[in-house]
């Protein structure tokens, strides 16, 4: 659906893009994560023709990407970082236009439902001038699907929402993909694709530091998992035997309640059952306890890059 | 190319709606009437106090200035029509789907050329009022330049559309416009100034300047669409069909000139301000 190979962008010399090497497959939720300045606009920009890149080479729905080639901009619904819109125009007025133009069927009904879907029906005769930052988010996504696009291109869809419209609007990100869509979506709130997202690419300062499914991502991204063990008797003698192991991390007790640091570079979690099983005890429950991607993140940006970098290539 | 044209025609179509709503058109039309009424009435009481009529085409030059600004007006509507969208991001909106820089251009380029053509359609009726109430003459001499103004005023929209194409905001179109223009006057002037000197009295150096002068001078007569406006309303006045042709041709080619240039560089520099 998306492919892109060494795809680069220079401004002044300086690479906002480099090398990125994507790939989104049908009907995949795509997630492309990364920090404020990574890259994420520029590169949608590119996709879309709207930047012209530096170097590299860009496919989307199996065509090659040129700037003016209309007919693939047809198939793609694109909801961007910043809303503009032509503030004379009624919300009716602006969907109609763009409908016209986009040539859909049964204009009229499309747009009520999809207005209704965002739960803007009420505001369609409203100046676009008067539209909140929220309701112009909404009518973004509206206009975005209007066309009943095979890939749907989303720039930081749910900045600038509150709850109640973020699951408003992530309901129709999923229903909008079970429908067939392909969805690629680009965040820093990173709970949001966490909970929307199977695949995600991770880009910082322009490259792409990990691509791989959401679980996956969230292990590389952190050294360490902590394991919830919960033990038929309280853990007395287990301490020593445990911190011996090379690939444990760390080690606390309560009682007949343990947490365990582990380390990532595999699943070490039958290793882990079988030492405390040969030292006499009974594992009762165990539990990974999640972390969250927004902790993980914050770990790549800021800490270990490395970990990505390393094991992101090696595997 | 169907498709082309279907999607230039919807934008063109929003956008004439959204000027003919808007109060600035006509108040420029307004001012044009007012302004070639008081030439007109110079002219009148002129007339009265001689007791002869001097001119083979006397409503002429008060419509030359109606045109004149019109033009003006259309020369800035224009120049700013893609900055003003590059501005405010809707350019960039309009490119996520089917639109191409072509489709936008002509879409601007019709649109503003309507707008010219609705005035002169304006202007047509008030001359006419104009001939009736005051025996003037509504001479085929004035159907012609309201012809050629239709040619002369596509000129001026494809100057400001080019000058548009090359600027991100509309405070830089107006400010490039005026700079423009003014640098014409400027090179306009000091060229008759030098001519009006005597040649054996010029040293060297000036002589020079002036013989540069003439060369940029020569070229400006080429790009300016005020020269084309001068020269396409002078050939109305000789009488002169192959200078009118001529004139007709020259614009033709001008636009399709500028307009080309204008899809390039707007190809060129993208939909971000
Ligand atoms: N027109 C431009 N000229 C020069 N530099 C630019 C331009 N556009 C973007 N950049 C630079 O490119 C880098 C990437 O910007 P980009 O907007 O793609 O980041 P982003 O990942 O979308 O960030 P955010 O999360 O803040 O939206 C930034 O360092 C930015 O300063
Ligand atoms: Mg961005």
């Amino acid at each position: 659906m998306i492919q892109t190979e060494n795809l680069c962008k220079t401004y002044n010399d300086l690479m906002v893009v480099k090398d990125l090497n994507l790939k989104v497959e049908k009907n995949d939720i795509y997630g492309f994560l990364g920090p404020n300045g990574a890259g994420k606009t520029t590169t949608i920009m590119m996709l879309l023709g709207l930047v012209p890149k530096s170097g590299g080479k860009i496919y989307l729905l199996g065509n090659e990407m040129k700037p003016n080639n209309v007919e693939l901009k047809r198939k793609i619904g694109v909801v961007s970082e910043n809303q503009y819109f032509y503030r004379d125009m009624t919300a009716s007025e602006y969907l109609n236009f763009f409908g016209e133009i986009y040539e859909v069927e049964n204009r009229q009904k499309r747009i009520d439902k999809l207005m209704s879907a965002v739960g803007l029906e009420k505001e369609k005769n409203k100046n676009l001038g008067a539209y909140s930052k929220g309701m112009q988010q909404k009518l973004a996504f509206v206009k975005a699907l209007l066309h009943d696009p095979e890939l749907l291109i989303l720039d930081e869809p749910v900045a600038n929402l509150d709850p109640t419209s973020i699951k408003q609007i992530r309901d129709l990100i999923e229903e909008e993909h079970e429908a067939g869509r392909t969805v690629f979506v680009s965040s820093h709130l990173l709970s949001e694709v966490e909970k929307l997202c199977k695949k995600v690419g991770i880009i910082n300062q322009g490259k792409l530091l990990a691509e791989d499914n959401m679980d996956n991502i969230k292990r590389k991204l952190s050294d360490t998992v902590t394991i919830r063990i919960e033990l038929n008797q309280e853990a007395q003698n287990l301490e020593p035997v445990l911190s011996n192991l090379p690939f444990i991390q760390g080690f606390q007790c309560k009682e007949n309640k343990i947490e365990v640091q582990l380390k990532t570079d595999r699943d070490y979690r039958k290793d882990l059952s079988e030492a405390i099983f040969n030292s006499g005890y009974i594992i009762l429950s165990m539990q990974a306890k999640e972390m969250s991607l927004e902790e993980a993140f914050i770990t790549i940006t800021q800490q270990n890059i490395s970990l990505l970098t390393d094991r992101g290539n090696g595997q | 190319m169907a498709n082309q044209g279907r999607i230039t025609k919807i934008l063109l179509k929003r956008d004439l709606l959204y000027s003919l709503y808007s109060w600035g058109y006509y108040g420029v039309l307004f001012v044009s009437f007012f302004a070639s009424s008081f030439i007109l009435k110079n002219f009148l009481d002129g007339i009265r106090e001689d007791d002869i009529l001097v001119s083979a085409f006397p409503l002429n030059y008060p419509l030359y200035i109606t045109i004149i600004i019109i033009s003006l007006y259309l020369v800035l509507i224009s120049a700013i029509s893609i900055s003003r969208e590059r501005e405010q991001g809707t350019l960039e909106v309009l490119f996520y789907g089917p639109v191409t820089s072509k489709n936008f251009l002509m879409a601007k380029f019709w649109k503003d050329f309507f707008l010219g053509v609705i005035s002169l359609g304006f202007t047509a009726v008030y001359f006419f009022l104009v001939s009736f109430f005051t025996n003037l003459g509504f001479t085929p001499g004035l159907v012609r330049a309201l012809i050629m103004g239709v040619f002369l005023i596509s000129c001026v929209v494809s100057f400001g559309l080019f000058i548009s194409s090359l600027t991100s905001r509309v405070r830089s179109s107006v400010i490039t416009l005026i700079a423009v223009f003014g640098a014409f006057l400027a090179i306009q002037f000091s060229y008759s100034t030098l001519l009006g000197l005597e040649k054996e009295s010029l040293p060297t150096s000036l002589f020079y300047i002036r013989e540069t002068l003439q060369l940029v001078f020569k070229g400006i007569n080429w790009v300016s669409p005020f020269a084309y406006l001068s020269r396409g309303l002078d050939s109305v006045l000789l009488d002169n069909w192959s200078l009118f042709f001529t004139n007709v041709l020259y614009c033709v080619v001008y636009v399709t000139v500028f307009l080309s240039l204008s899809i390039y560089i707007m190809n060129r520099r993208g939909v971000k301000a």
